[in-house]
């Protein structure tokens, strides 16, 4: 054997022995990654939030200890508020208003992205994918896409920090590719620890407003059925309580796919909601009415979907 | 009167009828078929004593352009920069004034400019009506203000309007109307 054919074995060995190595993380596990990074870790940073053609920049902490975590908005800019998550529950103060609004969402993980801790059965209806490295906040990051299988739903990527999993930005994309909503972080540090706050309520003066307060209920109490619903959704919770301060109750049905939600409602007709399309951000919302019903159907998918899925909704009563 | 009609319908290939007759006689020919096939034969006859070029076009001609064109798709995709309702109109009407002069006087001399102008103004007239019936999508409603209930549901159905400062205790959440896609 010659030396240049020896050459060329030890060349092709050690490709072969490069290409064997242990590949790098998959978009899953980055993901996992990530969950787990926002949970543990204390955190703290500027954060835009860039929402419905509206940049609102926020100072954000996040604390953790012993499996109990903390997170903190301050808003920069007015309306001037603090908004405090403990575990499933949100309390918002409004510093020129006094106005305090307790909200209990257990469904919800974080002010910057929800990405189920389970993504084993998301490949159904989501392709994940690494399609790059870049900086944000001066900090190098994987690139994951979040690519849906069909149309009823939004793509998003999330930049991930490479070293602590952190995200540092996300960004809703409609199915043209055009950015509908981005939460990204300015800059970012991460802490040993970080202080707890107490919800500080105010005066009787002002009284709290709760939202969500009663227990979810089965949704077999509903006033409607669905009948069609893209794949991979799923109920979250139903209730059925007054709104828009009256005691009129108002059926309240959350899916979810996961990534995204979908909120359903049912109430009395009122000629206060105007059938048809609407479009706030990435949120569309459908109305119709339904006899003597008006149904609303709104989330952050598509037009075509809350309308696919209001079509699809009948009458308790009349499904058969 | 069919005769005074035929006789109508001579002078306006001699360019003798003023507009508002000429106008009259158009609307008339568009509700009756007939007349419009007599205009075409009419033509023909005039046209081929003068020259000694004759080109025949069936009657249903130009009919049967127009239905091509209705039959012609809606798309609703997107349009990054979609056409100005006044150039679409512009552009219709001069398409549908193409296919008169050709079905009706193509061969015909350069003198007829008001009558081929009267075409045009009916087809305008008739797009303007076509126009006038809204082609209405649920969604195409003008912007209006979200009103409180679509506010109430913003708030129940996620947290982010805490970090958009948008639920029913701050200045109005935006609504843009739907753009159908």
């Amino acid at each position: 054997m010659t030396v240049v054919k020896r050459f060329y074995v030890v060349l092709l060995l050690s490709i072969g022995v490069a290409s064997a190595r242990e590949p790098g993380l998959n978009a899953q596990q980055v993901l996992v990654k990530m969950n787990h990074a926002m949970e543990v870790l204390n955190y703290q940073g500027t954060v835009a939030f860039l929402k419905n053609g509206k940049l609102e920049p926020m100072k954000y902490v996040h604390a953790a200890e012993k499996g109990i975590q903390q997170e903190r908005l301050l808003s920069l800019n007015s309306p001037l508020r603090e908004i405090i998550r403990n575990g499933g529950q949100i309390s918002c103060l409004f510093k020129e208003t006094q106005q305090t609004i307790v909200d209990h969402r257990p469904f919800e993980r974080s002010f910057l992205v929800d990405v189920p801790r389970n993504l084993d059965d998301m490949g159904a209806i989501y392709q994940f994918e690494i399609v790059g490295e870049e900086n944000i906040a001066m900090l190098p990051s994987y690139v994951v896409a979040i690519q849906p299988k069909d149309y009823a739903r939004y793509p998003r990527k999330i930049w991930v920090e490479k070293q602590q999993f952190l995200p540092l930005k996300v960004v809703v994309y409609d199915n043209s590719g055009v950015p509908l909503e981005q939460v990204v972080f300015t800059e970012i540090e991460v802490k040993d620890a970080l202080p707890f706050v107490d919800v500080k309520f105010l005066d009787a003066a002002h009284p709290v407003q709760h939202i969500h307060q009663s227990q979810p209920q089965s949704s077999d109490q509903a006033a409607f059925v669905v009948t069609a619903l893209p794949k991979g959704f799923r109920e979250v919770f139903f209730i059925r309580k007054p709104m828009h301060n009256t005691e009129q109750p108002v059926d309240h049905l959350l899916l979810s796919d996961g990534f995204t939600t979908v909120s359903i409602y049912m109430e009395n007709k009122s000629a206060a909601i105007q059938s048809g399309l609407q479009s706030v951000g990435a949120v569309n919302s459908y109305s119709r009415t339904i006899n003597n019903y008006q149904l609303t159907v709104m989330g952050e998918v598509p037009a075509e979907t809350v309308k696919f899925i209001a079509e699809g909704i009948k009458l308790r009563d009349l499904k058969d | 009167m069919p005769e005074d009609l035929n006789q109508k319908i001579s002078q306006f290939l001699d360019n003798e009828l003023d507009h508002d007759e000429a106008l009259t006689l158009l609307q008339k020919m568009q509700l009756q078929s007939e007349l419009q096939d007599k205009l075409i034969r009419y033509e023909a006859i005039s046209h081929a004593m003068k020259t000694d070029v004759f080109l025949l076009t069936k009657s249903d001609f130009s009919t049967k352009i127009r239905q091509q064109i209705q039959k012609e798709p809606v798309y609703l995709l997107p349009q990054h920069k979609p056409f100005k309702r006044s150039h679409k109109q512009i552009a219709a009407a001069a398409s549908i004034a193409i296919i008169a002069v050709i079905a009706g006087r193509s061969l015909y001399g350069t003198d007829q400019h008001s009558k081929v102008a009267s075409i045009v103004q009916v087809a305008q007239h008739q797009l303007s009506e076509q126009s006038s019936k809204p082609v209405v999508y649920e969604n195409q409603a003008a912007q209006y203000p979200l009103n409180k209930r679509i506010n109430d549901y913003l708030q129940a159905h996620n947290s982010s309007v805490y970090t958009n400062g948008e639920a029913n205790f701050q200045p109005l959440a935006r609504v843009t109307a739907y753009s159908h896609k």
